[in-house]
Formats: C-alpha cells, structure tokens, sequence
C-alpha cells in the first residue's frame, strides 16, 4: 500500500510539472522552538499576457488588474506587516525575507512612464486606487516618502525589453499604519476561493491578528521565458504569521489567562521548598502540540476549486518537523516526506474539512532553525527635543565569511541628518574604519517636499559587529502639521537590507535575494501644548482689541487746546448764558418798545 | 491715563520713593512667605485628576493571583538563598528565571567612582517583546537589588519576576516590557537608563546588549520587608527637583486606594489626617526634598530624560500582601499600556500635600519669584543711589533757604529751565564691582571642585578647615581690597546692586526649573539685601557706611547664614552625618548629574561671599 501511495506520489508530482496548472495554493507550518509556529500561505497564480491584456481576468483578480493596467505599472510588490520577527529565537526570515515589508504598509512598484514627473502621476494613481480597494491609508504616501532607491531592490520580472528603460522604480512606506482586519478582507476576497476554502480557510482574523508576527504581501510581476515567446502575468499572495501556540490554543470564549489552579502546576520537586506553598515552575520546554483546528479555530474546510481536476494538485499543507515527530492527518488525504527526514506534505481531500495533529506523545524535536545570516538593530541615542542620533548595530555572526549588504533607510524631511557625522566602526575599535561603507548614495531632504533617501553598501567583516551612527536636528513643525495625539511621537520607517550575494560568487545571481528590515523608530519632536494656540489667539485678540480701540480714539476725537476751550470755562460760560438772556430780554423788550413806539 | 502720569513723573524726583525699596523688599519676601503658608488651604490647593483620559485607571480586572502565589514564594527562597553570593552566581539564577519565562536575560555592568568609593554592580534585565508591537515603545519594571535603606529587596525582586513570568502570558500589550532588576538603588538605575540613551561613559558603564524603544513609564517595587504590609508609600521626586507627570503618579494612587483598597502615604508621612499643619509638613518635607534634588529611589534617575517614574514602596506592618501589591502594579500597567501618546496632559510642576491634593505651578510660583524679586528691587534701588551726588549740606544754623542753582537746557527747539542737580549725573565706577562679582562667582568653582573630588575620608576635615577659611575670608578679602583701592561708598552700593542683581537673575530663573531651591536659598539669603544701610538715598559716606552696631549685627547674622554653616546646622538638626552628606552629593554629581551644589557654591556663596566684604 505503501509503495502503491509512492507511486502514485511521484505520477501525481509528475503531472504537477506538466500540468502547470494556473493556481496554486501552499500552506507550510513550521514549529519553532519553544512554543510558537510559524505558518506560510501561499496563493500563486498566474495568466498569459495576452489574456491579461484583453482585460480576460481568470484568477488574477480583475480589481487589481485593472488597477495596474490603469496606472501602467508593470510591477507590485505591497506590504502589510505587524510585530517584529525575532531571528535570535526563530532564526532566518521565511522567503529570505522578501515577502515581508516594515511595520505598518510597505509599497514599491515599476511604473511605465516618459518621465520622472509622468511617473509620480502614476504612482499617486496607483496608490489612491489602492488605498481604496485594501482600505489602507496608500494615498498618504506623498512626495515626501516617496524615494527611488537605487540598490536596493531590483525588478523581479525578468524582462529586459526596450521598454524597460522608461520604467521607474518608487517605494513608499507608511510605519504608523496600522494593520487589521479591514486589510485583510479586501485581502481574501482577491483569491478565488475568497477565503471559504482551501488552506484561505483558516485565515480568521482573530487568530491572524493575534500573531506575534505577521505579514500579508502581494507581489505582481511579469515573467517572460528566455525567448519571450509567451510572457505571462504572475501573482503571488503570500500570509506569513507567527503565533503563540500557547495563546492561539486558549478557547476563544474563555481567552483570559487566568493563573492556573496550583494542583496543575508544573514544578521542581527537587528544590528544598518544594510544596510549602511554593513552586519553582519546571514547565519551560514542554513542546509543542496541536490540532489546526485548535491553533486557527477551525479544520481547512476542503480544497479550494474542488471541481477542477487539478485540485488535488493546487493545494497542499507541509509541516517541517522531524520525521520522528508524530504527525496525524485525518481525512482522505495523501502524505509526502521528503528524503532530508524534516517535512512532510498533505494533499487536501477535495471537499471534506480535513485536520492535522501535531502529537505531544514521542520526543518533543524540532528543526534545527537556519540562523540569520545578519542581526540588525537600529535605535536613538540621545535625548531631549533638539537633537539626536541614530546607532545601528550591523552585526556578522559568520565565523569564516564578510558580508555584504546595502542598507536603505528613507527618513522623514523634519528629521535632518548630518552626513558627516555618518561614521561607521567595529564594536572592537572607537575609531572610524574608511573600509566599512564602500559606497553612499545620498538624497537630501527639501523641507516639505521629499524625505531623506539613503543607500550605503556596506561590508562587515567575519565574526563581528559594526556600529553605523549618525547625528541628526529635529525640525519644527507648524501647529497644523502634527497628526492626531502629537505627543505620541513620529515614526521613522524601517531600514531595509539587502544581502549581496557573497563576493566570487557572481555566478550565483539568479539565487533568491535576502533582505531583512530593522524595526521602526518613534521621534519624539518638540510639540507644543495644544490648548496654547487658543491661549495665544485670545491674547492677541484681547491685545488687538486694546491697539485698535487706542489708535481709533485717536484718529477720530479732536483735539482742542485746554484755553482754546471757552465753552467750558465758568465765566465765559457765564457771560455767554447772560448774553442769550439780554439778546432775549432785548429782543422781547424791544418788541414792546416798538409797539409802544407804534 | 493723562492725569496720571504727571503725577507719576513727578513722584520720580520723590526722595521718598527712594526710601520704599526696603520696604518694599520686606513686604516681597512677608507676601512670598506668607504664600506659601497659605497653599495647604483648601481655597489654594486642588483635588487631584485623571487627566489624560486613556490611563482609565482601575477599570481592568486584575488576576495576579491564585497560583501565582506558589510562584512567587518559590522566587522569594530562590533570592534568599543568594543572599551573600558574588554577582556571577546572582546573574544565573536571574537568567534561569527569566530564560524558564521565556525571556532573554541580558547584563549590564557597572562601575562609578565618587568621593574615593567604588559603586559598582551589574544590572540584569530582559525584554518582554509586546506581542503585536513593533519595538517603539516600551514601559519599565524595575526592582532593585538592595533598596535605598541597603536592605535586600526580597519580596521587590520575586515579585518583579512573578510578574514578568504572568505577564508573558498576556497578549493585549502594546509597548514592549523590560523587567530590570538593578544591582543596587541608585547607581544600577542610573548606569542603565544612561546607556538606554546612550549618554554613558562607556569605560565605566557597559553598553545595553538588548534594546527597545521609547520608554513612557517606570514603574519600581521595593519591598524589603519579610511580611504582610500595611500601605504603599509613593515616591516620586526625581534628580534635581523634576518630577513624573502628576497622571502616573494620580494612576498609582488611584488604583492603589480606589481599586485595591491599600492606603497611600507620601514623603514618610505615616499618619496623616488631613489637618492643616499635616498638609504643610507634607508638602514642605516634598520642598526639601525637591530642593536637595538627590536620588530619592531608582526611579530617580529615569525622571531627567523625561520618563516619568514612581517608586512603590511597601511599608509598615498590616494584612496586604505581596499579591494586592502585584495586582496594583499590574493594574497600573494595563493603564500605562493603554496610552497613547507620552506623558503630557498633567502636570509636571505640582507641590503634593496629600496623595489627593496639589497645587500647581501657577498657583505656587509667586511665593519663590517674590522671593527672587525682592533682590531685584534693592539692585534697582542700590543702582539709582550709586548714581546720586551727595544731598548739599544744609547749613544748621542758616535758616534762610539756599537758591537752588538752575540751568537752561535746550533741546529740539525747546527751551527750559530744570534745577543743576537733577541734570549733574555722577559716573559710576564699575570695574571693580563687577570684576569683584565675576571672579567670586568664578572662585565658587573650588569648593565645588574640592568637595566633589575628595575622598569619603577627608571630607569632613575639608568641610571644617572650609568653614574656619570662610569665616574669615570677607574680613581677608575687604582688608586686602581696601589696601590696594578705598572702597568708596559708590563701590559699596554698585557692589551690592551687582550681586543682588545677578542673584535675584539667578533665583528668578532657579524658581522655574527648582522652585524649592530656589525658595530656600532665597530666603537664607534675604540678610544681603538688608545688610550695608538700606536707607542710603545717595552716593553719601554717612549715609551708606553702616553704624558700628548695625555692622556687628549684620556681620553675626550673616555669619550664622553661611553656607557651610547652613550644611553644618542642617545635617546637625536631621541628625546626618556630615561626611555621609558631602559624600552623597559627590555620587550624586558624578552619577546622577546633580546640580545643587553648583547652586550653592556658585550662586548663593559668592552673594554671600559679597554680603560679607560690604560689612567689614
């Protein structure tokens, strides 16, 4: 039987070649030492240029197609991330890295267009329209974090046709994003099976957001063969989480972890105090074990495209553990181990839920995890809210080789660096070493316009850690530039690093590049207190108020000289009011007088 | 406004107005006083508020508990048993903990020198990454080794680590945790914050293996004690007299008396009922302490570089136990967790007199800028005297008045006749003064370099051999001026009128950032404006060389205010040793970064220093 399953193994990996079947789907679960696990979706798809051209959407979905023909972008690469992978206990990143942006959302993209100005345009289109269709803040990434890197990432379309030439490369960041469920949506509904079936199933945003780490990308590229005869239209989406076994097991309605009743502890009986109400606990390196249904809350509910008759072939889950891990499938479902004794693949039965244990029962091994091939750490030094300085520590836990890397860090324009204290030293040594940085390619900010762009390829040597540092001003911001709750601080973007293949080994540029991203960084600028431009507007009102009513009393009233002044005087006054009175008298005695006269 | 002003402009040639000043400056400091006593009242001070409305304190559940119990008692035998070990063994045992929390455990050593004592240790602490967080942001739990008594902190330490082991656990935060358990109170703290920020002197204090990100709130447990505990005493001043924002400090408060039900005490006020003079003694023992600006806690260290820190210490003997403690840490941790943005809503200038009631700087400041000002004003006056020709002598016998000289003064076409002596200006000679007042402020730099660098042995030795020195050293300085130039009595005024100008500049600005030492040294210093004569109207020997008595009264006033006799009296009233005291303001200037002693010997000795050359 077991043969039989062999063969058939190998029939079906044949026809997996042949076939080449339009849609894929991976899931690869990967314990990781002591209690996390590490699972990798996968969604591949792929069409013809052609039909992609004609607007003939099939599984590459048509929002997104109509997007990037719209904004002629040739190539898409979008990223959400959370968290902060921790290589020191899982060791490498999954895909090398390079299915995983910065925190917060990450986007670079190849646009067709004449100019550099043409090409803005495009890329303001294409983030507005894919701000709307992933409910992110896209249309945030203005000319100020906007860059054009120049090392750092190369097209992965391996197209080298005339119109590559008018094809420009913009990258663009948003550290403060934050990453939910309302991306993850949009996310699930571009697959076919819109996440109801097939491996898209387990994809439950509580779970999902509740990993210690976690990265959704998207990446659209074009993939020609070597005689461009039939290019074709390639995307792929990919899901990596890291998440806490014991967290991710704890029932959903009951997730508080409440201390456990002490009969249940774990504890080492061999302390002198053991059981006077004490309990040194013992239960650090227990394992790991599991049922998919219990870590994502529910069973993969059947394959996805289950009428099509590749199905079998389009999804599969793979474990990475030892061989001599007990691995239980349940369902009608075909195994694979391969021949290295580290991992095992499951065909997903077509419609039924189908569901894997990891048992506790046999000894609790794990893969070796691959280390890192470079620990990066960035961080602030200094304080106060004038000025500051950036320390990353590059550091080369390889015994035998140097490395070599371009590091790329996009800065915001109100953090200004100065280049000339940009130095980088060995750990070992407090002097500057001139051999580190090889080359700097260098982008000064303009004050509102564009941030900071900055490429050094940099080099550390075997067994040893570089300190690459920089001192920098903080701007001052206008009053309405500061985003909600100011206080909080700005975050700077990760940087990015590139792994260069290592040196005499040119031939080696087609292997899959390496990149790994530092975590991202919160300024603290100066921020004023908010309630003072009321304070400040009542003032100068109050102080306007008082100037203008001064100045208009004097422009209006007129003034007399104090002696000029009669009518105030007692006596003139008096003189005055007699005359009235005689003219008065007079005027009425002479009238008698007349008339007596008369 | 028109009828006013000719009044004014004639009350200006007033010599009356030239007697006020004294008054003045009496009545500034009677007011500045007076102040103060009247802050306690209800009518001065507030009721404490929540501010920021995302601290929502006590509103969480809080289930440090139950097991966790077990737990901690095994940590506490745990750090019983080290008790006397050497740090390499210490180090391990805290590794193994956090390591079986699933931590990464990392250490820091370091080494501080000061008054010939070596403080050294090594810190030991590791992060707690926020599940879903992305290093930016991180909030501290810190209990050191041994408390600022020297006490082993056993239950602080097994607590701390209780908690991080339960912490762990929880997926709702959003900032980083970094457990720190320090090597001792003041220097561990210190040596660690210094190189989170990378500010230390790297021969001395290691840099941090494992970093994270902003840090928006400190958090320390100390609690020594072997028992139960009857109420939580906060402390909460920083290095220099700065302060957390009154929000952590409301939080912990809050949660502790309002959620928990354990009573809170401030400044060693063990009982406190609320009465008027309990109120005073509460806030003027936060003013001392704020004004001597020491390390008060091991959150100390973490208040200059604007993270706002408390110190909860658990303290007399009643039925709370290290859980209800736990619970409020953890209670203020979900609050703190729940913030948004830094510290920023409430007040960072407050005084205390009762965990529920302040007052804010508003409110309090007059009292040290009257203080400060009364100086200025006597500056001012002293100016305009020294620019004043002796009155003419008015012949005894004559009684026929003398016909003032006038002249014809002709400006802009304008013509008019005012008396000689109002125009006659005298000319000030200034050199000697302001050379005087600079370099005295400029010699404060050796006693300040004497007793920092000294050593814990001669230090009190120097202290006395000080005093002798400074006892005598006006009477060395005016003798010595006097023979090489007569002061004349316009050098006595322009030197007073310098000095108390630069002090009362000084006090002034002192007031904004150290309100209490600023207080304090004005008020010890509020003789100098009274000494010399006061009611000197004019640049007149008689008039400003004071009588032999007065000077006699003067000179024993001042001596008795000296600085060093001041540091003699105050560590003679606390009971203090006066070498522990010196020795304690060395660590905390080449620690901390202490700034009271530049005060004292720059500011307030060389004020003092001048006092005591115009008596002589």
């Amino acid at each position: 039987m077991k043969r039989f399953s062999c063969i058939l193994l190998s029939l079906l990996l044949g026809l997996l070649v042949s076939a080449d079947p339009d849609y894929k789907e991976l899931l690869n679960l990967q314990p990781l030492n002591p209690a996390s696990l590490l699972a990798s979706f996968n969604f591949w798809s792929n069409a013809s240029l052609q039909s992609y051209e004609q607007q003939h959407f099939k599984y590459i979905p048509r929002s997104l197609g109509q997007i990037l023909q719209h904004a002629k972008t040739r190539e898409l690469h979008l990223r959400f991330t959370t968290g902060r992978w921790d290589d020191e206990s899982w060791g490498a990143r999954p895909w090398g890295g390079t299915k995983e942006g910065g925190t917060g959302v990450e986007l670079w993209a190849w646009v067709e267009a004449d100019s550099d100005a043409g090409s803005f345009a495009r890329w303001v289109t294409l983030n507005n329209a894919l701000s709307g269709l992933f409910c992110a803040s896209l249309n945030f990434i203005d000319s100020t974090r906007t860059t054009r890197p120049r090392m750092t990432f190369d097209p992965a379309s391996s197209v080298t046709d005339a119109s590559s030439e008018s094809l420009f490369l913009l990258h663009g960041t948003l550290p403060r994003e934050v990453v939910c469920t309302e991306n993850l949506t949009p996310f699930l509904k571009l697959l076919p099976c819109k996440g109801k079936a097939g491996i898209a199933s387990l994809l439950d945003g509580h779970k999902l957001f509740d990993a210690s780490w976690q990265s959704m990308a998207i990446d659209v590229r074009l993939v020609c063969p070597e005689d461009r005869s039939e290019c074709s239209i390639e995307m792929e989406q990919t899901v990596d989480m890291v998440l806490d076994v014991d967290r991710s097991k704890r029932p959903r309605d009951n997730p508080i972890p409440r201390p456990i009743p002490s009969e249940n502890l774990q504890c080492d009986q061999s302390k002198p105090y053991a059981g006077n109400e004490a309990c040194y606990p013992s239960d650090a390196n227990l394992g790991q074990s599991w049922t998919v249904a219990e870590i994502f809350g529910r069973p993969i509910q059947g394959s996805c495209l289950a009428g099509d008759p590749h199905s079998q072939l389009r999804d599969s889950v793979c474990i990475n553990i030892p061989h001599e891990r007990e691995v239980n499938a349940y369902g009608d479902v075909v195994e694979t181990k391969n021949a290295a004794g580290t991992s095992r693949c499951f065909a997903i039965p077509a419609s039924k839920p189908f569901e894997i244990v990891l048992s506790h029962i046999g000894p609790q091994t794990f893969n070796d995890v691959s280390q890192p091939s470079l620990h990066a750490s960035r961080s602030f030094t200094g304080h106060g809210q004038e000025r500051g300085g950036v320390q990353t520590l590059l550091t080369n836990p390889s015994t035998t080789s140097s490395i070599e890397f371009v590091y790329f860090e996009t800065l915001p324009w109100f953090m200004k660096p100065y280049l000339h204290t940009l130095s980088a030293r060995l750990a070992t040594s407090s002097t500057t070493s001139p051999d580190i940085i090889q080359e700097t390619f260098y982008r000064p900010a303009l004050d509102r316009r564009r941030g900071t762009q900055l490429e050094l390829l940099v080099s550390v040597p075997a067994d040893s850690t570089v300190i690459l540092t920089y001192d920098f001003d903080k701007a001052i911001l206008r009053y309405t530039e500061y985003p909600p709750d100011a206080n909080r601080g700005f975050d700077v973007a990760p940087a990015v690093i590139r792994l260069l293949p290592p040196f005499g080994n040119e031939s080696s540029n087609s292997q899959a590049p390496v990149y790994i991203r530092t975590s991202s960084l919160l300024l603290p600028l100066p921020t004023p207190d908010f309630s003072m431009p009321y304070n400040v507007i009542i003032l100068t009102s109050t102080v306007m108020a008082l100037a203008f009513g001064m100045i208009f009393n004097l422009l209006v009233r007129r003034f007399v000289g104090a002696d000029e002044v009669e009518g105030w005087n007692l006596a003139a006054l008096k003189a005055k009011a007699r005359g009235r009175v005689t003219v008065l008298l007079d005027k009425l005695l002479g009238k008698g007088k007349e008339k007596k006269i008369q | 406004m028109a009828f006013i002003s000719p009044t004014i402009l004639a009350l200006r040639r007033d010599p009356r107005l030239l007697k006020l000043p004294p008054y003045l400056s009496a009545l500034c400091i009677f007011i500045g006083v007076v102040w103060l006593c009247l802050l306690p009242l209800n009518e001065y001070s507030r009721h404490t508020y929540i501010s920021e409305n995302a601290l929502l304190p006590g509103q969480v559940h809080t289930y440090f508990g139950g097991s966790e119990q077990n737990v901690f008692n095994a940590y506490k035998y745990e750090i019983q048993a080290l008790v006397g070990k050497d740090q390499k063994a210490i180090y391990e045992k805290l590794s193994d903990i956090f390591e079986s929390a699933n931590l990464r455990p990392a250490r820091q050593k370091y080494e501080y020198h000061a008054a010939g004592t070596t403080y050294s240790g090594e810190n030991v602490y590791a992060i707690l990454h926020a599940p879903r967080g992305d290093a930016t942001e991180a909030i501290v739990l810190v209990a050191a080794w041994t408390n600022m008594d020297g006490d082993l902190n056993q239950s602080g330490v097994a607590l701390a680590l209780a908690l991080a082991r339960y912490f762990k656990r929880w997926s709702l935060w959003s900032k980083d945790i970094i457990i720190l358990i320090t090597g001792d109170s003041r220097a561990g703290p210190q040596a660690w914050v210094d190189a989170y920020h990378d500010e230390h002197t790297s021969f001395f204090v290691a840099p941090l293996p494992l970093k994270s990100g902003a840090l928006q709130g400190v958090v320390v447990i100390d609690n020594a004690l072997d028992h139960r505990f009857e109420s939580l005493h906060i402390v909460y001043d920083g290095i220099n007299g700065q302060l957390p924002n009154l929000d952590l400090f409301n939080t912990a408060v809050s949660i502790a008396s309002g959620q928990l039900g354990i009573g809170v005490s401030l400044q060693r006020m063990w009982k406190h009922n609320d009465s008027y003079q309990e109120r005073l003694q509460t806030m003027l023992r936060g003013m001392v302490s704020q004004g001597l600006g020491y390390s008060s806690g091991p959150h100390s260290s973490f208040i200059p570089y604007h993270v706002d820190a408390i110190t909860l210490q658990a303290v007399g003997d009643g039925w709370q136990d290290e859980m209800a403690m736990g619970r409020c840490v953890e209670s203020i941790f979900r609050s703190l967790n729940n913030l948004l943005e830094h510290f920023h809503q409430s007040f960072f200038f407050y005084l205390l007199m009762q965990a529920d009631r302040f007052v804010s700087i508003g409110t309090y400041l007059p009292s040290a800028m009257l203080v400060a000002v009364n100086f200025t004003i006597m500056a001012i006056a002293l100016w305009i005297r020294s620019g004043r020709p002796p009155a003419p002598k008015v012949a005894s016998t004559m009684p026929e008045k003398e016909k003032t000289e006038m002249e014809i003064v002709q400006k802009d076409g304008m013509t008019a006749i005012t008396p000689k002596e109002n125009l006659t200006i005298l000319e000030r000679q200034l050199f000697l003064p302001v050379a005087l007042v600079v370099s005295l402020h400029f010699l404060g730099v050796i006693p300040l370099y004497v007793f920092i660098n000294s050593s814990r042995n001669t230090l009190p030795s120097c202290f006395l051999l000080f005093t002798f020195l400074n006892l005598i050293l006006p009477t060395v300085l005016a003798t010595s001026i006097r023979r090489h130039t007569p002061l004349t009595p316009q050098h006595h005024l322009l030197l007073q009128s310098i000095s108390l100008l630069v002090l009362g500049m000084f006090l002034a600005t002192l007031a904004t950032l150290n309100f209490s030492l600023s207080l304090f040294i004005g008020l010890l210093s509020t003789p100098l404006t009274f000494t010399g004569n006061p009611f000197s109207s004019s640049v007149d020997a008689k008039d400003v060389f004071p009588s032999n008595a007065r000077k006699y009264i003067s000179t024993l006033v001042l001596q008795l205010l000296s600085p060093p006799v001041v540091v003699w009296a105050v560590c003679y009233i606390w009971g203090a040793d006066l070498g522990e005291t010196l020795a304690e303001a060395a660590f905390g200037w080449k620690v901390n970064g202490l700034w009271t002693q530049v005060v004292v010997w720059c500011v307030w000795w060389p004020a003092w220093m001048i006092g005591g050359v115009l008596v002589n």
